[in-house]
């Protein structure tokens, strides 16, 4: 029951981010031809459709790589629960054998402690880093949108990390392996 | 303790931590947050840092590029250009002693250029040539070392993930690296082919033979890949010609490897489900060992250690070629145990400093490029040596019935090829350099 809760949490972030990123993609690549075709139109090539071009508007999105920003932040933030839940993360296993299972256990559920504790407190200084953010009101150059908003988007991510890193090391704490 | 003290003690520190199976990222993030921490003696520093630089990392730019090239990746997986690349290469090569084993390697280098990774490489070409090679009687061993080297080609071929984090941390134009590494690339693949050709000389039972197809079938079975040249010459003909930013490459790269796969039919909900979900831990393990390696390299800046090296290896009067080679015979040991992310993470900012200081005869950019290029190559070659690189598993747990001495024992000619290459590419950098 927990278990298919933290997993339908994890995806769903994971899901999120993923969405968040193919937007992204999708909007630099209209960004860009927005820009080539823009460029091209100016340049004359096209004579009266360049012009038309032109005044429809033509040209790249305005402040699209602080959009691009925002959003891979927010998305890494997003993909963390799913790499947690999964283990993921890079190990180097070349030891691991001449350890022993019991030894290795042991290690497992240190190290997911070490993890959820290092996550728990990325989490709170992020959530100090977002107030600073929002006590000077600080914002974007080009579409001025304020950079606290990434930062909260961010924070929920990251909290849904803590959750799942917790999660993983209580499983391990009580001798349930999930991974 | 002195700083420096404190820079030198943390290496081995970070190792024993490595070694006892911490996750990389969370043993760099700790060695660097304990190092301030004594180094600054105090919370503050560390404290304040973690407030605006993990937001930062992971917002960075520049860096985007990676989890974007994962998703191109992913998607070209599903695109069905590994069988199309696959079936072109066995059109034209299938016919010849070891054709087949040469078609994959082939496929592999195709596949490459729109892949950023090499295990995925691997993982997607094994899929579709493994049932083939083995169909037409070709050696389990055989089949499946062939498939761990082509692999490699996925990440020394252009776009690669690895050179984009080189040239962040080397400071150096992304589209220069990528064109650098083209004719390495090419010439890893024809040293494959090569290899696959002495390979059949030596054990002619290993290997069968498909029929002769005539003309026209292979044209148009060549004519299948054109898709894998439009998105390949769009990213980096796109980046290299400045038309777009790296990471504008990227994203056209993914958005052009998803359109091949709507159009193929293969992307459907759970399948884009399945690339979020392969690009959503891909991301999430190389950023957290990208932040990790972030805290450790500040703190070992913090302490000087990476000048202190540099300025005591050329005090020592050193010949720079012999540093240069026993730094990438310490890349070849390390590679062996190590994935070639963390590795490169971990040491360039150590040794790019060593080596810059050194007198090669050329620009510190040529320098960083050629040195670059030379560690993408080493670190690769790690990925098969037997016992315990990463592809040599990835592939012979995809093959049954072939034991893993099998495949140890025809992936050596494979590692034979890659260090005469490593000679080559050394003696002569001006290959590298072509297009520099």
């Amino acid at each position: 029951m927990l278990h298919k809760a933290i997993e339908t949490l994890a995806q769903f972030m994971a899901l999120l981010g993923g969405v968040v990123l193919s937007l992204l993609v999708l909007m630099v690549t209209i960004s860009i031809s927005g820009r080539e075709l823009s460029d091209l139109a100016h340049s004359g090539y096209l004579g009266g459709i360049g012009q038309r071009l032109i005044d429809l508007g033509v040209g790249p999105i305005l402040g699209d790589f602080e959009l691009v920003e925002a959003g891979v932040a927010f998305a890494i933030f997003a993909f963390l629960p799913l790499t947690q839940l999964n283990g993921a993360h890079a190990k180097v296993d070349v030891f691991s054998k001449a350890m022993g299972p019991r030894v290795n256990s042991a290690l497992g559920t240190f190290w997911s402690i070490v993890m959820a504790a290092i996550i728990i407190l990325i989490t709170w200084r992020l959530f100090v880093g977002m107030q600073d953010k929002i006590r000077y009101g600080e914002t974007t150059y080009l579409i001025q949108f304020p950079i606290w908003w990434a930062y909260a988007a961010s924070l929920v991510a990251a909290i849904a990390t803590c959750i799942v890193s917790i999660y993983c090391a209580a499983m391990r704490l009580t001798g349930q392996r999930i991974i | 303790m002195s700083d420096l003290a404190l820079g030198y003690l943390s290496f081995p520190v970070l190792l024993l931590l490595i070694f006892l199976r911490a996750p990389i990222g969370l043993a760099m993030l700790l060695c660097g947050i304990g190092g301030l921490w004594l180094a600054t003696d105090g919370t503050a520093v560390f404290l304040a840092r973690l407030k605006s630089e993990v937001y930062s990392t992971f917002s960075s730019y520049t860096l985007s590029i990676i989890p974007m090239f994962l998703l191109m990746g992913q998607f070209a997986t599903y695109s069905g250009m590994s069988r199309a690349l696959f079936k072109a290469g066995e059109a034209w090569l299938g016919h010849r002693k070891g054709g087949m084993a040469m078609a994959s390697v082939g496929a592999c280098a195709g596949f490459g250029a729109i892949c950023g990774s090499s295990l995925a490489t691997a993982a997607t070409m094994s899929k579709v040539a493994l049932p083939e090679l083995r169909k037409y009687g070709y050696s389990g061993g055989f089949s499946t070392a062939t498939l761990a080297a082509g692999g490699t080609l996925g990440i020394l071929i252009p776009p690669s993930v690895i050179l984009v984090i080189y040239a962040i941390l080397t400071e150096q134009n992304i589209a220069t690296l990528f064109a650098a590494a083209f004719i390495p690339g090419i010439l890893a693949a024809l040293g494959y082919m090569l290899t696959i050709a002495f390979y059949v000389r030596i054990y002619p039972d290993q290997a069968g033979t498909h029929p002769r197809i005539p003309y026209p079938a292979r044209f148009r079975a060549l004519g299948a890949v054109w898709p894998v040249l439009i998105v390949f010459g769009l990213v980096v003909g796109g980046i290299y010609q400045g038309w777009f930013t790296p990471t504008e490459g990227a994203a056209v790269g993914a958005v052009g490897t998803g359109v091949i796969a709507l159009f193929s039919g293969a992307l459907n909900w759970p399948v884009f489900r399945q690339s979020i979900t392969e690009t959503a831990t891909g991301t999430g393990m190389i950023f957290f060992i990208v932040l990790g390696a972030g805290f450790y390299n500040g703190f070992l800046a913090l302490t000087q250690v990476p000048q202190e090296l540099s300025a005591w290896v050329t005090g020592q009067g050193f010949s720079p070629w012999m540093v240069m080679v026993l730094i990438l015979v310490f890349y070849l040991i390390l590679g062996c145990l190590m994935d070639s992310l963390s590795m490169i993470l971990l040491t360039v900012p150590i040794f790019w400093p060593v080596i810059s200081g050194l007198d090669f005869g050329m620009t510190t950019e040529e320098l960083a490029i050629w040195f670059g290029i030379m560690v993408l190559i080493v670190v690769e070659v790690g990925l098969i040596t037997p016992p315990v690189g990463m592809n040599l598993f990835i592939i012979n747990s995809m093959d049954q019935d072939t034991p893993m001495t099998a495949t140890y024992k025809a992936v050596l000619f494979f590692v034979g090829s890659d260090v005469v290459r490593v000679f080559i590419l050394l003696m002569f950098p001006a290959i590298t350099l072509i297009f520099v």
